[in-house]
Parts: C-alpha cells; structure tokens; sequence
C-alpha cells in the first residue's frame, strides 16, 4: 500500500475540517475522492502533502510517517500537489513554473528528460513556455499545474479539483490526460466536483460528507447508492432525480 | 540658462550619484519585494560599513578594497543575524518598519558615540583623480562605484532569473506554501536573502566612505531618496532599481544645477509622494 | 457623565490645578524648561496618537504639522506683527487644514495604507521643508523671535509658555479621552482592527479619518507655535527633522497607542530620561538606550506599557471554556426601537467582473421581508462576490441594488449598513481588540437602528443574549471558540436592527447540535419580518429553512423557485453532478 490514511483528523485552529479520515491508494491505482462543497476534500488533500498539519491519526507513505516531516520535505517522499485553484507563480514563466516543480535535488537532475515529457503531453505549453504563467488561460493554466506535478517525477500525484472553472471540453481533455500519466504508473488521488468523470476514471472512491469518509468502493457500486444523489442534490431517498 | 558644458557636468554627477542610489536601493529592494520586511535600518548598515572602512583604513592602513574583503562578509553573517531575531520574534511586514527605525537610532548614536559627530573624511590617493572626457570631469571613485552598482544589479539579477536558487526565491514570494510544496525551504531563503542584502549595504558603505564626508546624519539624507528610487524601481527588480537610482539622480542633479540647489530634495520626494498615489496594484 | 468620565474630569482638573499652582508660586528656570518640554512632548505625542494609535495609520509625518505651526508663528510674528496668541489659533488652522488636504487625497486610496502611508508621511515632512527652506517663508536663515513680545501671564517669559504648554497638554489628554469614548474614537478603534468591516458596518470611515488627522495635525500645529517662541530662534534643519516624527512614534507605542493615557505616560518617560542625558555623549547614548527600549517594548509588549499593566488588573478568562449551555432561545423580551419599515430586497441585472474574471453576469434576485432565500451553487460561482456587491463593498459595473424604493448600489458601504443591510463573514471577522460586547454595541451605533452609547450597549446585551453569549459579553474574540465566534458574527449582524441579513456559510464548521441551534435563531430572526438571503453549502439546512432558493453557477442564476424544484431542474443537475448519469 503506498498512501495509508489512518483516522486523520484535521482542523483550521478550533474549527474541525475532517473527522477520522481512513483510505488507502495502493501504487499505480486512481482513487477519487467526491463530496460536496466544503466537505473538506481539499483540506484532506492539502495535510497529505503536507501544506497543513493533522491534529491527529497516522498519515503514511510507503510507511513513512508524513506527520513527522518538514512541510518541504514531504516532495522528497515522492508526493506532488496539483492544488485547487491551481496557484502556480504568476509573475514566472511556465518554463520557470515547471522548473521549479523539479526542485528537488533528485528530481533535478532528470530536469531535462521530464520537460521534454511533460512538453509532449502539452504541446501548447512548448510554445508558450516563455510567457508569464499568469497570462494563460484557465486551461492552459491547469495544465502547467499539471506538468509542475509531473515534474517533481511523483509516486503519487495528488490532484484537487483539476476540472475547476473549465469548459467541458477542455475538462475531457484533462480526464484524458490524467489517463495517460496514469498509464505510465503514477499513482493519483483524485479530488473532484465532476462526479461523472471522477467515478469513470478511477478503480475506487470514497464519499467525503461534512468532514467524514462515509462511503468508498469501486464506482461501479457507489453508482448506486442513493448516497451520492443526496449528498450532491440534497434529495431525500426515494426522489426521483432524473429529469 | 546654464552652460552646455555645465549641463554635461551635471549629468554626469547625476549619473553617478544615481549609481549610489541604485547601489543602496538594491539591498532595499530585495529584502521587502522578496521577504516583505521594510528594513529601514538598511540606511544605517551601510553608513556604519562607511564609517567601518574609515577606520579600517586610518587606524590599520588597510587598502579600501582589503577592508571590504573583511566588512562585506562580516555584514552577511549581521544580515543573517537580523533576520534571526525577526523570525523569532515573528515580526510582520509594518512592525519591521517600526522595529527598524529604533535599530537605526541604535546605530546612529552608536556611531555618534565612536565617531563622534564631526565630520570625517577618508583620504585616499585616489580620491582626486578622475578621467577627462572632452570638458567634461568623471571622478573615477565615483565612476567605480557607479559601475559596480551596474554590475551586481546585473548580476542579482541575473541570479534572481537563471539560478534555481533565484527561482525559488521568487517563487516563494508570491506562494510560500506551494513553493514549500515542492521542497523550497522558506526559512533558509529569507537567511540567505538577509545576508545578501546586508552586504550589499556593505559594499555601499565601502564606495560611500571613499566619496562623500561621513557624518551620522547623512542617514536620514538617504531614507526619502533611496525608498523613492525602491518604490519607482519596483521591489525585487535590480535593474529597476539601478535605473530608477539614475533617473533620480539625474533630475536631481539637473534641478540644481538649472534652479538653486536646495530644491533638490524636493524632487525624489515628491516624485515618491505622486507615485504612492498614482501607481495603481500593490507596489 | 458617567462615573468614569467624572472621575478623569477631577484627576486631569487636581492635576492641572496643582501643575499651575506650581508655576504660579515660581519654579527655578531649570524646572519650569524641564516640565515645559514635558508638556510639549504630551501634546505631541497625545495628538499623533489620535489617529495613528486609535486608527492605526500611523503617520510618520507628524513633524510636518508641528513644523507648519512654528513657521506660521514666526512668520505672523515677525512679519505681520500679529499678537502671540492669535498666532497660535492661525498655527492651530493652518496645520489642521493642511492634514486635512492631505488626509481628502490620501485616505481615498485604498492600498495607502500601513508601511506606504507611513513613507508618504515622512516625505512631506521633508518636501514641506524644503519648501520653506527655499521660500521667502525662511529662506535659509531662520527666523528670530527673540524680539516678540510675550503676553505676560505669569512672571517670567518661561512662566507663560509653561501655563501655556500645561494647558495645551490637558487639553490634549482630555480630547484624547473624549474622543475615545465617543463615537469617533469608536469608529477609530474599529477601523485600526478591521477597516473594510467597519466601513460595511456603517462607520463613515473617511470622514472620521480624515476628522481625526486634521485635529490631530491642528494640536501639533498649536505645540509648534508655541515651541517657537519658546526656542526663539527657528530653523528648517532642526523643526522639519526626524526628530518628531520619530519620537511621538516611540513614545505613544511605548506608553500604548491605544490608550488616551499612553502616549502621555511615553512621553514623560522618554522625555524626562532624554532631559538626564543633556549634553554631549551622554545624550547620544540616550538616544540609543531611548531606541532600544522602543524595540523591545515593540518586540515583547506590542500593546505598550499603560495596556500591560491594566491587563495584569483585569481578571483573566480561561484559555477554552467549554461550550456554554446554549440557552433558550425564547423570543426576546421587549420590542426594541423600530426603525424604517420592512422592504424588499431586489438585485436586478448585476453585473460585476474583476480584471479579466466575470464574476457576475446579470444576476437578478428578490427577497422580501420575511422570507428566507437560500443561494447556492458550486464553487467560484459568484455567491459570496453577491454578497459582497450588495452590502456595497464592491461597487456593481452594471445593474441595480435596491432596498424597497431606496438605491443602494450607488452609495458606500457604510450608507448601505445605514440603511438596513447587515452581513456576516463565512470566516468571521470581528474586531479583534474589542470585546464581545463592543463589537456587537458598534454595529448598533453605526448600524440602521443609530443608538446612543448608552442604548447601543443594552441592545448588544439583548442580542448576546439572543445568540446564547450572555456570558462571554466581556470575552475577547480570540478567547472564543469558533462557535462562538459564528454567533457573535451573528448578533453583530442583528444589533444594526437591519431590514436585510446576508448570511455568508454561518453554518459551515458547526457540529450537529451547533447547527440546530443556528438554525432555530435563523427562524427567529425570519419571524421579525426580517428579509434573510442566505449562501450555504450545507445542502440539507438550505433546504429545510428556505422558502425559495437561487442557483448560481459562473456567475449566472440557472434556477430558482421552491426548494426541491430548483434542486432536481435539468441545468442545476448537469452542474452538480455533471451530464444526468443514468442508475
């Protein structure tokens, strides 16, 4: 199992964000996580790669305590963040955004070989590598996230509402995306708003509701449950959704 | 109206007393555009480098250039230092300006104290000599230090563009967390950019005492000058800085020499008033 | 007056008495100089903390005003042979207009505030004296004023100037005090913790702003006429110096800027230490010793010395108290003051983007008294930018806002509180150096329902109560738990008796019982004829409160209409769950 999640329990000062978060990503697989607004999806994501800290629980990678490690060694784990809203360095070039997504020293040396990888997946992002990343459009904007991610050369990649603000085509373009950089084994876990498109990409998922994992399985079985209709649309059992 | 030559004189006295203030703003520059710290103490450091060579050289007859050798790193480690007492005692972006004007008193009378007040001037050979261009008179201490401050701001920024280390400062500017995220260690930059900025008041300390008469007032002659030339440069922008240090010392240099000098002042300030007022988005 | 103000009204009269007495019976010449400068720095210092220590602007241009007072004394006495003290009310006018200028320009700039005010204070100072270094106004000099004639009030030359220095320094604490228990000092406090939330609450920021620089600049202005005569012989280089903007700064943050009695204890300290250091070595050492003490107080005691040593008085609250039983929540005895009568709130085609984002396009929505309208819709689609827009803390590009017949997009936030529009913050915002008490009793002064300082402070206690925070009333906020803080949030909202509630996510971060307890007040406040617009993401409590319900998704309304219609219409789940995913 490469990211073990064990009771977490996050908060914001007093305010409790997540409650005895437990769930697993084994290497190579897609996990997604869905739930509503405010759920506290991100909040989860951010203490896994260790911009916030968890007020308790066991968060490991590859048994690796991640709780007991600096906020900027967590990357050195092989764990890389495609944060909600993206928040790349706007007054730096996209080149200069993707490098400093190998900053690691390990990473680094790669430093060639991962651009030309990532310009392959993102032609776009070869010709505009000079312009100021704060220039793009939201797309283009999400997929130098993306790269600066892949730069870090992850086992895991985290990804936090990558679909966020975006035309739907674009959006499949991205799903398309997260496709192939999973074929290459890169394990992902998966934040999203989209839940047609989260449940079709992964192998499994977890329901987060108000702070609490209250669900997971394969998609094809959360499908199902009446859970996800209520969560999103607040309808109680029974209503019919559709149309 | 004045003289050409008077003109051309002029202008070159404003390009070089520009350089200095581009010398002393790029310290400036780098702390508060890359660690959002006013350092106003910044003024302070680089008069006690001047008066540091002075006495370096008169006391021990060490050559200007040796004693910077000895003063720049001495002030890296001071830069370092500083900064470590800002950190302990978390201090925010306002409180530093207010943390550092009591530092620079500390430092003034500390100055006072060794130095006392009169005036002291640190004679070198080369302090007369200076190169003709036509009519035109280039002191070469000036001209020195007017080159050297083109230098490292090339160089800074240079290192700011192309270094992995500038990257991530910039980098961690804007987003400290994400920057974190992805192994910029936030603590040990702002070190490094401390220290940094420290020698750089060094180095214009060095240049300083070589040119002008020390005395611990010339202080607070700097502050409205150089944070002007700072703000018109644009923080963290070396090459703005250098430049917006010319531009000032040019029209500064220019009014006296066309209206009566003591209007001078009058310039960078008001062009630092008007500027605060009009330039639209956070400096 | 209150017990309290009669009982500083004696202590400054004893004092002020007793001070002139003194003067009157003849003090050698040493000491009269000695409390003369001591008076002097009081007033400086006192009146430099009216805005920058209750506002928090802190000027660093205060030496401009004194500069401009001294000049226009020796200027009038000089040239124009203008008596004395008539002089000293031209001092007093001339400095108070020129901050005034200076405050109308600046302070409607918004970013100009903090370190760039600050710079743009200190600059004056030293472009207003090379202004009158190169004028006529000194030209180089100096101006002598040894030959003007003093009105003789007491015996001696230093006598007069000291009577006249004590009498500027009470005057001084005493508006000081004044001022702080007025509703400008009120404002002042509010703006120094939260300026855009004070304005929003209905403080009239600028105007009080701008009162508060020009009085305080008008009081420099009367010390430097009176310095003038009292050196004699003035100069650019030593009156438009560093030396006072520096030292007012140390000696208000020293003695504790937000108090009327700090700056007046800073400077006797600073100022009687400095006058033992006279001459020479001794004096520059001072200096530093003076500036250490600064950075350290700054450092260790941000609050300043006359703050610390009253905290030590007041009785400390627990660190966490547990959560206070919620109380009943019964209506509220007694029908407060009725205010403008009840109206709808109508937002029609508002548009609103910020640089290339279009945050809102063409939103129109009504809410009618009484009626709870619940907002929804994923992510960045708008609603707290709605928010924002109607209780005019962005002003619309396009489209209209307005309450019953009244307009509001076109006025500033704070005529919009006025009017009867309140709002909490999804991460609440109170004014972090003023009580629970204070801060709900603000929104009353300032709010629609405009009480007295009196009234103000029972109608807080009436919606502490309300909200369950009887007992925490005197709590600071960082003292309370985020419950707690979602309902003072909540009670500072209701206490400006508005006619329209914006509620911004008061639900997210509250457990289960917290979350019933909300909503119960909600019902209350509903049960008032209050009009209650209400963003929410917990998708379960919109729907059981709301009587109709607007979907929001980039910017544009999708849907509205009853609560389980808007909810299962096509669009909205498209949106919410993307293209309808057939079972």
């Amino acid at each position: 199992m490469l990211l073990e999640v064990r009771h977490l329990s996050i908060a914001y000062g007093d305010a409790p964000a997540v409650w005895d978060a437990t769930l697993q990503v084994a290497a190579g697989e897609i996990v997604s996580v869905i739930g509503p607004n405010g759920a506290g999806k991100s909040t989860l994501v951010n203490a896994i790669a260790g911009l916030h800290g968890a007020r308790s629980g066991e968060l490991r990678l590859d048994g690796v305590d991640l709780n007991a490690v600096a906020p900027h060694l967590v990357c050195r784990q092989g764990i890389a963040l495609v944060p909600e809203g993206r928040r790349l360095f706007t007054r730096m070039s996209v080149e200069e955004n993707l490098e400093m997504g190998c900053y690691r020293r390990e990473a680094r040396r790669a430093r060639q070989d991962t651009l030309d990888r990532v310009y392959r997946l993102f032609p776009i992002l070869r010709e505009r590598r000079r312009q100021l990343a704060g220039s793009l459009s939201g797309g283009q904007q999400q997929m130098v996230a993306i790269g600066r991610g892949l730069m870090a050369q992850p086992r895991l990649l985290l990804l936090d509402e990558p679909s966020l603000g975006l035309a739907p085509t674009i959006v499949e373009q991205m799903f398309g995306i997260i496709r192939a950089i999973h074929a290459e084994g890169v394990a992902i876990l998966l934040v999203e708003q989209n839940v047609p498109q989260a449940l079709d990409i992964a192998d499994r998922a977890y329901v987060l509701e108000e702070g609490r994992v209250v669900a997971d399985g394969p998609p094809s079985i959360l499908r199902q449950q009446s859970r996800i209709q209520q969560a999103y649309l607040g309808v109680r059992d029974g209503d019919d959704v559709n149309r | 109206m004045p003289s050409l030559t008077l003109l051309g004189q002029a202008l070159v006295s404003g390009v070089l007393a520009g350089g200095i203030y581009g010398l002393l703003a790029l310290g400036l520059s780098l702390s508060w555009g890359l660690l959002r710290l006013v350092n106003l103490a910044h003024f302070a450091l680089a008069l006690l480098g001047a008066y540091l060579t002075y006495q370096l050289g008169t006391a021990l007859h060490l050559s200007p250039w040796l004693a910077a050798a000895v003063i720049v790193p001495a002030f890296f480690l001071l830069g370092c230092g500083l900064h470590a007492v800002f950190a302990y005692f978390r201090v925010t972006e306002f409180t530093s300006l207010l943390v550092t004007f009591g530092l620079t008193v500390i430092l003034e009378s500390l100055i006072q104290w060794f130095w006392t007040a009169d005036y002291r001037r640190y004679e070198t050979p080369y302090a007369t000599a200076s190169l003709r261009v036509g009519p035109l008179f280039i002191p070469t201490l000036e001209m020195l230090a007017c080159l050297t401050a083109a230098v490292l701001a090339l160089a800074t920024w240079a290192w700011l563009r192309f270094s992995y280390v500038g990257k991530a400062l910039r980098a961690s500017a804007e987003d400290p967390a994400m920057a974190a995220a992805f192994g910029v260690n936030h603590r040990r930059q702002a070190f490094l950019l401390s220290g940094v900025s420290a020698a750089y008041a060094g180095v214009a300390g060095a240049f300083i005492a070589l040119i002008s008469t020390l005395a611990p007032a010339q202080i607070w002659a700097w502050v409205g000058v150089v944070f002007a030339v700072v703000i018109i440069g644009g923080l963290a922008n070396p090459i703005g800085a250098l430049l917006a240090g010319l531009l000032i010392g040019v029209s500064e240099s220019l009014t006296m020499a066309v209206v009566t000098p003591a209007w001078a002042p009058l310039v960078s300030f008001s062009v630092l008033i008007v500027l605060l007022i009009a330039r639209p988005g956070r400096v | 007056m209150s017990g309290d103000d009669r009982r500083v009204a004696i202590a400054l009269t004893i004092v002020g008495v007793a001070l002139a007495a003194l003067g009157t019976v003849g003090l050698p010449a040493f000491y009269e100089s000695f409390l003369y400068i001591i008076f002097s720095w009081i007033a400086l210092a006192t009146s430099w903390a009216l805005l920058s220590g209750y506002a928090g602007y802190f000027s660093f241009g205060h030496g401009a005003f004194f500069g401009a007072g001294m000049y226009t004394t020796a200027t009038l006495t000089t040239r124009f042979n203008v008596p004395f003290l008539w002089t000293l009310l031209a001092a007093g006018v001339l400095a108070a207009a020129l901050g005034a200028g200076i405050g109308a320009v600046v302070f409607r700039v918004k970013r100009l505030r903090g370190e760039l005010f600050g710079l743009l204070t200190l600059a004056i100072t030293f472009v207003l004296g090379t202004i009158v270094l190169n004028t006529r106004i000194d030209g180089g000099p100096g101006v002598f004023l040894s030959a003007v004639p003093l009105p003789r009030l007491l015996a001696s030359p230093t006598g007069t100037l000291y009577l006249l220095g004590l009498a500027l320094a009470l005057a001084t604490v005493g508006a000081a005090y004044a001022i702080g228990r007025s509703r400008l000092g009120f404002g002042l406090f509010a703006i120094h913790d939260d300026e855009d939330v004070a304005e929003v609450e209905g403080v009239p920021t600028f105007r009080y702003k701008l009162v508060a620089f020009a009085l305080s600049a008008g009081i420099a202005g009367v010390a430097g006429g009176i310095h003038a005569m009292y050196v004699g012989y003035v100069t650019v280089g030593e009156t438009f110096s560093i030396t006072v903007p520096l030292y007012v700064v140390l000696m208000s943050v020293l003695g504790g800027a937000r108090h009327w009695l700090g700056p007046a204890v800073g400077a006797t300290l600073i100022a009687s230490s400095l006058y033992a250091f006279t001459g020479g070595q001794q004096a520059v050492l001072g200096r530093a010793a003076v500036a250490l003490v600064l950075v350290l107080v700054i450092l260790i005691l941000p609050e300043g010395v006359v703050p610390a040593i009253l905290r030590r008085r007041r009785p400390s609250m627990p660190a966490v108290e547990p959560a206070p039983a919620l109380e009943s929540h019964d209506a509220v005895a007694g029908e407060p003051a009725a205010t403008a009568p009840a109206a709808a709130l109508v937002a029609h085609d508002v548009w609103k983007a910020f640089g290339g984002i279009q945050a809102l396009r063409g939103v129109s929505l009504q809410v009618g008294p009484g009626e709870i309208v619940g907002l929804v819709g994923p992510n960045g689609s708008g609603k707290t930018t709605l928010i924002n827009v109607i209780s005019g803390h962005y002003q619309t590009d396009r489209g209209r806002i307005a309450l019953g017949e009244v307009t509001l997009s076109t006025r500033p936030a704070h005529e919009v509180a006025g009017l009867g529009v309140s709002r909490t913050y999804q991460i609440p915002r109170p004014f972090v150096h003023l009580s629970a008490l204070d801060n709900v009793a603000l929104a009353a002064t300032f709010g629609a329902a405009r009480c007295s300082p009196g009234q103000a402070r029972a109608e807080a206690r009436r919606w502490l109560e309300f909200t369950g925070l009887r007992r925490r009333a005197s709590a600071l906020p960082h003292e309370l738990n985020l419950h707690e803080r979602k309902f003072l949030e909540l009670a500072r909202a209701l206490a400006g008796q508005p006619r329209v509630i914006l509620l911004d996510e008061v639900l997210s971060g509250l457990n289960p019982g917290e979350i019933a307890s909300a909503i119960g007040l909600i019902r209350q406040i509903q049960a008032r004829g209050v009009a209650i617009l209400f963003v929410e993401h917990l998708l379960r409590a919109v729907l059981a409160l709301s009587d109709r319900l607007v979907v929001l998704n980039e910017g544009e309304v999708i849907a509205t209409g009853s609560p389980h219609e808007a909810m299962r219409a096509a669009r909205v789940v498209e949106v919410y769950l993307g293209t309808p995913h057939v079972a």
